[in-house]
């Protein structure tokens, strides 16, 4: 088992607010790893920090030993750090389909100027990508809505379709912003069930962000507890379910208490 | 549309710009028109550029400031280099390309008004310079440019010698509307190319671009830098025509004039430029009969039309499918 | 070296008041007041026509000036910028408007007031003189103080009163401030007629001393818009060092390169771009996420 990505020391300050503090931890190769933490814990500002979306104040991160912290994003997505969006995709006006082939634009090896005139290594990279994509479609189950404009789907799909667009780019790590969210028992396990497979038949390793308990209980490997921007707690999920520091900062923070 | 669909509509717009107008001018004998229609084919190329910059989200009220440089430099090249002016057009671009560049990488992190004030003040910016250089003879300007000399590549005379035509206008109607013509079939490939979806996704959301490895700093430049192109050929071409140049030549109204083409037209349509710019130069050339009222028509129009209309002319076809 | 700061402050307070005008629209609506400057003509206008024809005394046509232009801006936003900013999918329609209405109000004043150069006799004879250290005609000075005061009253309405708070809090968070009861609509009526007020006065207040002419608009426009993006834009602060730190440019640069205007100018706009390409939000704005 290898390390892919180590976090350390991962601080993150907006002028007098410490969003992140001294957070450490790693991730190994092909295992989902989920963070978890009441309300404003510094989760999405974690994520941001491993993406390189923000400068670290302090800290850093690492893949596969090289920084990755500081990079510009663009570049970390390159080098297989890819983090998808919540709600938004890149085209509403295009079909689910072009989405995920545009997507792919992060292994085209043809330059602009060579899709701008057509050259036969952008054809053949365009052909690629769509073979791509609808392999991508046919894994994630996404056939009936291949050709649907992506304005018109619906939550559920939204997500699955940002998971697409994800994989497209070939990830060596996927940073998954809460992948089951407003989802109801049928369908996150559907999601759990995809996610698992990435892990399996995809080898990508998986970070997840989420508050719907069962759900990262039943999917993590291991899991990291944040709580006011602190690590407070890592583990299996049962020496996290059973860890009394975690469940007081659920029970205080109001939130819904940890329990299957 | 299909591919012959198109194909045929590119011939028979070509047709219309190349032969069926000049005919129908010259059996008219409203002459003035040539010159008209060329301005506004000129035009239309500076306006395609401030729509590309559109492109890549950012409100350019700018391009005025190449049409000068890219003026200046034709002028300078010709005047007292001794060059062709058909060679300055290249060079006219390119440079305004280059300058773009090293202007456009501090600027172009900034958004919406904040962006726009900057190359509102890039257009003052450069008027100052023209007066205020001492070779760019200041208010007096440069005159006494020479028509087009002729084109002459491995011995064959491509263009003729201005000099020694009988009907000049038609000819700079001709290099205007091909030079057009060139110009939107180049923004129509880019934006039909994985280069305008890349654009695209900057617009709609700049972070998941990044994850999908657009470097968007980059792209903006690269945006910017061929918008800055466009503005500077035209200016070379109107510095052609019009035998002179002067600080003035190209202001701030001139900037907002081809953001205004560019609303006007629709800012989600490739075409829309060169509609809006048609519309607004021919509108404001029909009002000069009103005197006085012209610009209080004018005006009144243009607001009229951003209360009817308020996402350009073009968005009457908006229908799915038909937006680019 | 205090001519050029007496001279700083004077120009600098005129400054401020067009700049607080500018940026009280734009904190409301976001929207740049295209037609700003055509409002500090209009105001020069209403105010020479009320003096110099109707023979009514100096304050009466400031007033004018005043009510005439806060009329203005309220029909203009009402009728004009609301239904745009409703139904538009972009900002950018809001400024083809405002662009509109600068061509617009330039026709008016072409139609009503001429082309010709106005200007009214100075209001206050005779010139402060100290030693020959600072030399300044009393009017200015009397003109000057007069804008200063008007940017303090300002700056108390905005603070204090009941109109005044709820236009911060527009300005803060519409949303926010929608939910505690305020009226977006009326407010952002209130705002725009405020803020073409402020610039009809300064209007009004220099055409005593600069005279008027039609051809000013866009250059006092461009001018407002620099001192925005000098001092922040949306800001109150932000507007009157803006307002100050150009007066005060301009008075330096213009004693110091007493040859050349636009040598005083290049060097103002280049540095203003090479300031905000480092610090695009100037110096009181929010910063950048």
């Amino acid at each position: 088992m290898s390390v892919i990505l180590e976090v350390k020391g991962a601080t993150k300050r907006y002028g007098g607010l410490v969003a992140v503090n001294n957070v450490s931890f790693i991730v190994n190769e092909g295992k989902i790893l989920s963070v978890i933490g009441p309300n404003g814990a510094g989760k999405s500002t974690l994520f941001k920090l491993i993406a390189s979306f923000v400068q670290t104040s302090a800290g850093e991160v690492l893949l596969r030993g090289e920084r990755i912290s500081d990079l510009a994003p663009h570049t970390v997505a390159r080098k297989g750090v890819v983090r998808t969006f919540q709600e938004t995709t890149i085209f509403k006006s295009m079909t689910v389909r072009e989405n995920i082939i545009v997507a792919h634009h992060l292994r085209s090896r043809a330059s602009l100027l060579g899709f701008f005139l057509g050259t036969g290594l952008a054809k053949a990279d365009e052909a690629l990508f769509a073979e791509s994509a609808d392999g991508i479609i046919d894994f994630l189950g996404l056939q009936t809505i291949r050709d649907e404009l992506a304005s018109n789907l619906p939550q559920g799909h939204l997500r699955a379709l940002g998971m697409a667009i994800g994989l497209a780019t070939q990830p060596a790590v996927l940073l998954l912003d809460e992948p089951f969210a407003g989802m109801n028992h049928d369908e996150t396990m559907h999601m759990v069930a995809l996610v698992r497979r990435l892990r399996d038949e995809r080898g990508v390793t998986v970070l997840l962000v989420e508050h719907d308990m069962p759900a990262v209980m039943k999917i993590s490997d291991r899991i990291v507890v944040l709580n006011f921007g602190e690590k407070i707690a890592e583990g299996t999920p049962s020496e996290i379910q059973n860890n009394p520091k975690v469940i007081e900062a659920y029970l205080g923070a109001e939130d819904a208490a940890i329990g299957m | 549309m299909s591919n012959k669909q198109r194909w045929a509509a590119v011939a028979f717009f070509l047709l219309v710009v190349l032969v069926i107008v000049p005919a129908a001018i010259a059996a008219s004998g409203r002459v003035d028109l040539y010159y008209t229609l060329t301005a506004v084919a000129l035009l239309s190329i500076a306006s395609a550029g401030v729509w590309l910059t559109f492109y890549i989200g950012r409100i350019n009220i700018g391009q005025g400031a190449y049409a000068l440089v890219g003026g200046y430099v034709s002028a300078l090249l010709i005047t007292k280099g001794d060059i062709s002016f058909w060679w300055t057009l290249p060079l006219a671009g390119t440079f305004c390309a280059l300058l773009s560049v090293l202007i456009g990488l501090p600027i172009l992190r900034l958004r919406g008004v904040y962006f726009a004030m900057v190359t509102l003040v890039l257009t003052e910016v450069s008027r100052l310079t023209a007066l205020a250089m001492p070779f760019t003879n200041g208010a007096k300007g440069i005159t006494s440019i020479k028509l087009p000399a002729e084109l002459n590549i491995l011995g064959l005379t491509i263009i003729p010698d201005f000099n020694t035509l009988a009907n000049p206008k038609l000819a700079f109607y001709w290099m205007a509307a091909i030079m057009m013509v060139l110009t939107y079939a180049v923004l129509w490939r880019i934006v039909n190319s994985r280069l305008g979806h890349l654009c695209r996704s900057l617009q709609q959301n700049e972070e998941l671009a990044s994850s999908i490895g657009v470097n968007i700093a980059w792209l903006r430049v690269l945006a910017y830098a061929i918008s800055s192109f466009f503005g500077g050929i035209a200016g070379a071409s109107f510095v052609a025509i019009s035998q002179s140049l002067y600080p003035s030549s190209f202001q701030i109204t001139d900037s907002v004039n081809f953001m205004l083409n560019c609303f006007l037209g629709g800012l989600g349509f490739v075409f829309g430029p060169m509609l809006g710019t048609l519309l607004l130069y021919f509108g404001w050339d029909l009002l000069f009969a009103t005197g006085r009222f012209q610009l209080l028509i004018y005006s009144s129009l243009m607001i009229a039309l951003m209360l009817w209309l308020p996402n350009g002319v073009l968005s009457l076809m908006d229908r799915k499918g038909v937006r680019q | 070296m205090e001519q050029v700061v007496v001279n700083g402050l004077y120009l600098g307070a005129q400054y401020a008041l067009i700049a607080l005008g500018l940026t009280l629209i734009f904190s409301l609506m976001n929207v740049l007041n295209f037609a700003h400057g055509q409002m500090y003509v209009l105001g020069g206008f209403v105010t020479y026509t009320v003096v110099a024809q109707f023979g009514l005394p100096f304050i009466v046509g400031l007033l004018a000036s005043g009510v005439a232009l806060a009329a203005i801006g309220a029909l203009v936003e009402k009728f004009l910028f609301r239904p745009v900013i409703r139904n538009s999918k972009r900002e950018e329609s809001t400024m083809l408007l405002a662009a509109g209405i600068a061509f617009f109000l330039d026709a008016i004043i072409l139609l009503f007031f001429g082309e010709k150069q106005r200007g009214l006799p100075k209001i206050v004879d005779g010139v402060f003189n100290w030693d020959f250290i600072v030399v300044m005609p009393y009017d200015r000075i009397l003109i000057g103080l007069l804008a200063i005061t008007m940017v303090a009253v300002f700056i108390l309405f905005m603070q204090h009163s009941k109109t005044g708070r709820a236009m911060r809090a527009l300005a803060q968070d519409k949303v926010a401030a929608r939910l505690m009861g305020v009226d977006v609509d009326r407010y952002s009526m209130i705002g725009f007629a405020l803020g073409a007020m402020l610039a009809g006065i300064v209007g009004g207040l220099l055409v005593t001393i600069t005279g008027i002419n039609l051809g000013m608009g866009g250059p006092t426009s461009i001018n407002a818009f620099m001192m925005i993006m000098i001092g922040g834009a949306g800001v109150i602060s932000g507007a009157i060092m803006g307002g100050f730190i150009l007066g005060m440019m301009e008075s330096v640069g213009l004693t110091l390169l007493a040859s050349s205007g636009e040598i005083t100018y290049l060097a103002i706009f280049a540095s203003l771009m090479v300031f905000l390409a480092v610090r695009p939000q100037g110096l009181m704005g929010k910063p950048w996420g």
